[in-house]
């Protein structure tokens, strides 16, 4: 089973919350969560975006002056933990 | 496996090994301890003098060891940090300062529960309304600011820390101070101590389980993610509590292993703790797991909670069994009041500088 999904980061917790915001009042589907694994060994706060929009969020981010650290694909595959990852090899 | 699945085993892991190390000779409801652990290796150390807490714990060597080994094998390691060290020291300093008045980490708050000691029920209601003032903040624009690249020697700093305390542990030179009597003279075989440690660090870095975290998102984004970790603890720790020590269950408030039952001291304590804790962006073994692999602010993190320790047992403001001091409170509510005002400084700073650099941005636009 693959799950496949955008976050974005910021470098700041209230600008996680100025993202959301944001995102909401403009009709976009947006959800916080921690940072996943994937992206980060931190415990921070990421919002989940439908991936397909994302050049529309970053022109809106840029405008709006909203600021954000980065975007990031990630993909969760069943079997790929780093523990799997040696006892397959 | 999903994860909230993953972090309910995770924190059982850590919540077993805690009631195992009970079993095996560490002090009541002290199987793990952050706190009381750094505050035993300050004493080891000649750092302060109570002689009843002064042990060089294995179980902290092992979690350096273990978050560190892990962190190099999966790429986790990276040397950062610059990031408000000074006030991250302080912040360490008083978070360790709440932990004694209140006697122990959120960790040790959790493993207490799991034991029956109801006095840990009331340090968790306080440990969640300091992280409610912290969440506060963090929705103000509260930041330490951004960590930066650093040296990578710097990254091994807390590793070879752990090696010379090991040393220490193993040779016993005369200079290394080790309790005779009370909690400090208690303690599990320093093999199995080391080992399950080590596991414990290598769940604790694999799962980035904290105890603030759990509780903040829950507050701050409505999400329960870290929070199964807490209660994985939780549930495994009272599990084996009540098969490996069960002569030593107890439910109630009076006559618990090293607690008391002043009840506003043990909240306004975990207040301090809870509040410190939001405000470093971690607990103390987040931050000890942090600096083993290469966070060199969450090390200085770590250094403020050794000082925070020692002057603790120096200045009489640790609490014990037998109750509350009246320095330990004094001490209290100046921490809450230093570190609230440090954090409306930091806020009141980010603002200006916000505002400068948009101010800045419009005359170059």
């Amino acid at each position: 089973m693959e799950e496949f999904y955008c976050v974005v980061t910021f470098h700041v917790t209230q600008h996680a919350l100025i993202f959301e915001n944001f995102m909401k009042k403009n009709n976009i589907d947006v959800k916080l969560m921690p940072v996943p694994r994937q992206v980060s060994s931190s415990c921070g706060t990421a919002a989940k975006i439908p991936c397909d929009i994302e050049e529309d969020v970053k022109t809106l981010c840029i405008k709006e002056d909203i600021p954000i650290d980065d975007f990031h694909h990630v993909i969760n595959k069943k079997g790929t933990s780093w523990f799997s990852k040696y006892i397959t090899k | 496996m999903s994860g909230k699945r993953k972090m309910f085993i995770y924190g059982g892991i850590v919540g077993l090994i805690g009631a195992v190390l009970m079993k095996l000779g560490n002090p009541g409801n002290m199987g793990i301890c952050i706190a009381c652990f750094w505050r035993d290796i300050a004493g080891a150390l000649g750092l302060h003098r109570a002689e009843v807490v002064q042990y060089i714990r294995p179980e902290i060597i092992g979690i350096i060891f273990g978050s560190f080994i892990i962190s190099y094998i999966t790429g986790d390691f990276k040397v950062k940090g610059g990031s408000s060290p000074l006030i991250r020291f302080v912040l360490g300093f008083f978070l360790m300062i709440g932990a004694l008045v209140f006697l122990g980490c959120p960790l040790r708050m959790i493993l207490r529960l799991a034991n029956g000691d109801l006095n840990a029920l009331v340090g968790l209601v306080g440990y969640v309304a300091g992280i409610f003032i912290g969440v506060q903040f963090l929705k103000k624009g509260y930041t330490l600011g951004k960590s930066i690249d650093q040296p990578k020697i710097a990254g091994f700093i807390y590793p070879i820390i752990a090696v010379i305390l090991l040393i220490f542990l193993v040779v016993r030179p005369a200079f290394i101070l080790f309790s005779s009597e009370g909690p400090g003279s208690m303690a599990a075989p320093i093999a199995i101590a080391l080992v399950l440690g080590a596991v414990v660090g290598i769940a604790l870095q694999r799962s980035r389980i904290c105890t603030a975290g759990g509780f903040r998102d829950l507050i701050l984004i409505k999400d329960s993610y870290f929070l199964w970790g807490l209660i994985g603890i939780f549930v495994f720790a009272l599990a084996g509590n009540l098969i490996l020590n069960f002569d030593k269950f107890h439910l109630g408030f009076i006559e618990q292993p090293v607690a008391h039952t002043n009840h506003l001291w043990n909240f306004l304590g975990m207040v301090l703790v809870g509040l410190c804790s939001v405000l470093l962006g971690g607990c103390p073994i987040r931050q000890t797991i942090l600096a083993s692999e290469g966070d060199t602010d969450a090390g200085v993190t770590v250094l403020g909670l050794i000082a925070g320790a020692a002057f603790a047992h120096n200045f009489g403001l640790a609490s014990s069994a037998k109750g509350v001091t009246a320095n330990g409170k004094f001490a209290v509510i100046i921490g809450i009041l230093f570190v609230l005002i440090i954090a409306y400084g930091v806020i009141v700073d980010t603002r200006k500088s916000n505002s400068k650099s948009k101010k800045e941005v419009k005359i170059n636009g």
